[in-house]
């Protein structure tokens, strides 16, 4: 009679086969994608703590850190509002071109950063027609925060919309209906249906554009002009630092917005857990 | 083929799926495992097809212990209750499936597997079919594809689980007939997964009624209905 | 124009006014600013800037580049959504979370890490006794890593769907693990790989921050697209800048539309 142990089921790979496999792709993501996260900090530590802290506390490091914080307060918003307009306008109601919509709102996912921010250059620049009225009349866009900001809402225009759509669809519309019916208006129905049953993929929504929207690089570096202290966010000025051979106090920089990245995907992890618990717990109906 | 069933035990961690069990099936018969969802009887059914590993026991096929051979060795044909169809594929290459499968010195050539998948789809009456795809067929028509991909190997033996679950009820009393036939028509020792007794007391030669693991009574269906084994028996087929 | 049924739910006015305005002053309108400057001048006038030698070796490296670092990710994407979705190992969870790093990284900080560890003197340069830094090998791994989640993130949903039954229906039939692997599995999972293929190039031929620290960026050898667009504007030289820009756009649309083909080839049997 054979050994139960040798039995394997007709859906797996041999232990071996399994084994390899696991072992080619987890060296590879360390090689890969840990590598580039562990050398970030140890360059930035490579001096010693006291030199990292030190130089985040430079007069550049501090501006940089207070611009994109900024820039960061302005565009998540804009995109948390943009995020449930079309999300609410796209899954509680059919109408004609709703799928061409979708792909237009996912369109700065497409388009390079470098190429987004060229864009706003050419419309918004001191060279167009509307940038040099806006800029005769006291209000520069390019070269200055609104350009900054304008870029960073354009590369994370799809994030928060994207988020919320899937989950709005699979909550289809009963619910909202069944507030109208008992004589709720239309923003109570939002705020006490729709908003607690869409906050958790809203949350995960915001955390995704914010780290994105500190982190822009491309579109940021075309519009900012890159004035050292005042339109220099933090990747810029690690661009800066890094290429003046300031290399602890540019990955020190690094650094802080790494941790923020990896805050983002704890609290991802976090937030998948909890849904999944909640997915579960609705899954019964 | 004839299949002898000696003490077969399964256990899932902590739960028994099966107690050990023992059953004779004799060739060319059509036998219906009977029972309610928990009873073990597909458990049963996939350790004879090789898809699942028993805790203990042997499976005889000839009188030759079988309980090693891999499910590919058992050459049983295996018809899931979901048809388990392969969706990429049109129904002729579905059915063909098993034969191209085959390493390159059993394998029969591109004219034998037409003519073979051809006369399958003769067989279960759906001779045009053959250019379609899974997803452009009625869940009858699919049902069907999928008993003839377990054919078209020449299986030793033909498993089915829960083979009419899918079904509406008119649907359903006209693919009995079919398989029926087909069993007829083929000679092959079939045994099929249910828990609809009215089916099982139609279809089947013998009948093995289940219930937590156990088997209640083996029997004709009339000695059943007749004279059941235990109170269990008596209120399942009653129902 | 936007018609639309007669429905009880309130807002459509108002969210679709937000939506529509903020899609257009934002996304929009400065796309259609770019496009039309290329109208303006004519398919004559826009090759006659791009087609210099520099501008055309840029877009054709960016494109290479991408092509072979979404070819990387299509074959790793596929195994590692395998290994996460099939495989229950110590630490899964763990390298679950890091497949998304570097879609939360920022680009600006993976470039100067990836160019620390690939310098001569690097943890890894100095293993190699060829240059990987500065040169297009360089380019290459910086690609590799922006693009790695996307094959992983539409296959991995795709394999978990998988009806068990299928799997067991092919062995049953005769066939081995690796003939079940090669004619069920794999077609099974071609759209969405192909897509995760498709977005990753996409994305990596638009890529700036993570390759020009690595790049080197001498012209004509390892100086990418993007960057030759930085430099005309750096230079005040709009329109130079905005061709090639033009020509980056319709690379990006016509992804766009190779994304859209396969979802709609994919969904033919489904």
């Amino acid at each position: 009679m054979s050994d139960v142990t040798t039995f394997r089921a007709p859906t797996e790979e041999a232990p071996i086969v399994r084994r390899i496999l696991i072992g080619v792709v987890v060296a590879l993501l360390a090689v890969l994608v840990l590598a580039p996260l562990f050398v970030v900090f140890a360059e930035a530590l490579s001096r010693g703590v006291g030199e990292a802290v030190k130089s985040l506390g430079s007069r550049d490091a501090l501006a940089a850190i207070r611009l994109t914080l900024t820039v960061a307060a302005f565009a998540v918003p804009l995109n948390a509002i943009f995020g449930l307009a079309a999300a609410w306008a796209i899954t509680k109601f059919d109408f004609r071109g709703k799928a061409f919509l979708i792909t237009l709102i996912d369109l700065p996912f497409s388009v390079s950063p470098v190429v987004a921010g060229l864009c706003l250059v050419l419309l918004l620049g001191t060279n167009s027609t509307l940038g040099g009225l806006l800029v005769a009349n006291g209000y520069p866009i390019i070269f200055a925060l609104p350009g900054i900001v304008l870029a960073t809402v354009f590369v994370t225009f799809p994030f928060i919309a994207r988020e919320l759509i899937p989950v709005m669809i699979e909550q289809g519309k009963a619910e909202e209906e069944a507030a109208l019916t008992l004589g709720a208006s239309g923003w109570r129905v939002f705020r006490t249906v729709t908003l607690p049953n869409i906050r958790w993929a809203l949350l995960y929504g915001v955390l995704l554009c914010n780290a994105r929207a500190m982190g822009e690089f491309g579109a940021v570096a075309v519009v900012s002009g890159k004035i050292r202290g005042e339109t220099a966010t933090m990747p810029i000025t690690i661009e800066m630092m890094y290429n003046e051979y300031l290399s602890v106090a540019a990955f020190s920089l690094a650094a802080v917005l790494a941790l923020l990245a990896l805050l983002t995907l704890a609290l991802k992890t976090l937030l998948e857990w909890r849904h999944a618990d909640a997915l579960a717990a609705t899954g019964g109906h | 083929m004839h299949i002898e069933i000696d003490e077969i035990a399964k256990s899932f961690g902590e739960t028994t799926a099966l107690h050990p069990v023992s059953l004779p099936i004799p060739s060319g018969a059509l036998v219906a495992l009977l029972g309610p969802s928990g009873s073990g009887k597909t458990t049963l059914l996939r350790i004879l097809g090789g898809l699942e590993f028993p805790s203990s026991g042997r499976v005889l096929f000839d009188g030759k212990d079988a309980t090693g051979l891999t499910v590919q060795e058992r050459r049983a044909g295996f018809v899931f209750q979901s048809y388990a169809l392969f969706r990429h594929m049109t129904v002729f290459e579905n059915i063909a499936y098993g034969l191209r499968a085959r390493p390159r010195a059993s394998r029969p050539p591109n004219a034998e597997i037409t003519r073979r998948v051809t006369k399958l789809l003769e067989l279960i009456q759906l001779p045009d079919i053959g250019k379609r795809f899974p997803t452009q067929l009625s869940g009858g028509q699919r049902q069907r594809v999928a008993l003839a991909r377990a054919l078209a190997i020449e299986p030793r033996m033909l498993l089915l689980d829960e083979p009419f679950g899918a079904l509406d009820a008119r649907v359903r009393k006209e693919l009995r007939t079919g398989l029926r036939e087909i069993h007829d028509a083929t000679g092959l020792t079939t045994v099929f997964v249910t828990h609809d007794q009215e089916e099982a007391m139609e279809l089947a030669d013998l009948v093995v009624v289940m219930s937590m693991g156990r088997i209640e009574q083996i029997g004709k269906p009339s000695d059943i209905r007749a004279r059941p084994a235990t109170d269990f028996v008596r209120e399942f087929i009653s129902a | 124009m936007i018609h639309r049924q007669k429905s009880a739910m309130p807002g459509f006015g108002l969210s679709m006014g937000i939506t529509l305005t903020m899609l257009s002053v934002i996304v929009i309108l400065p796309i259609a600013m770019l496009i039309a400057r290329g109208i303006a001048w004519g398919p004559a006038e826009v090759w006659n800037i791009v087609s210099s030698q520099r501008v055309l070796n840029a877009l054709f490296l960016s494109f290479k580049l991408s092509f072979f670092a979404a070819l990387f990710n299509l074959v790793f994407g596929v195994a590692l959504a395998w290994v996460l979705a099939r495989y229950p190992f110590p630490g899964r969870r763990f390298i679950d979370a890091c497949v998304d790093l570097p879609f939360a990284l920022p680009t600006a900080v993976a470039g100067i890490a990836l160019t620390a560890l690939y310098a001569p003197n690097g943890v890894f340069g100095s293993l190699f006794p060829f240059r990987i830094a500065y040169t297009q090998i360089g380019i290459f791994i910086a690609l590799v890593f922006v693009g790695l989640p996307f094959v992983v993130r539409t296959v991995q949903p795709v394999i978990a769907e998988i009806e068990k039954e299928v799997e067991e229906a092919s062995a049953t039939l005769g066939a081995t693990r690796l003939y079940t692997l090669r004619r069920v599995i794999l077609p099974m999972l071609t759209p969405a790989a192909l897509t995760g293929f498709a977005l990753s190039l996409a994305r990596s031929v638009g890529e700036y921050g993570s390759v020009i620290f690595i790049a080197g960026n001498i012209p004509n050898l390892t100086e990418i697209a993007p960057l030759l667009i930085v430099i005309r504007l750096e230079e005040f030289n709009y329109d130079a800048a905005a061709a090639i820009g033009i020509a980056m756009l319709l690379i990006s649309f016509a992804m766009l539309l190779v994304i859209n083909l396969i979802q709609m080839w994919s969904r033919r049997h489904v």
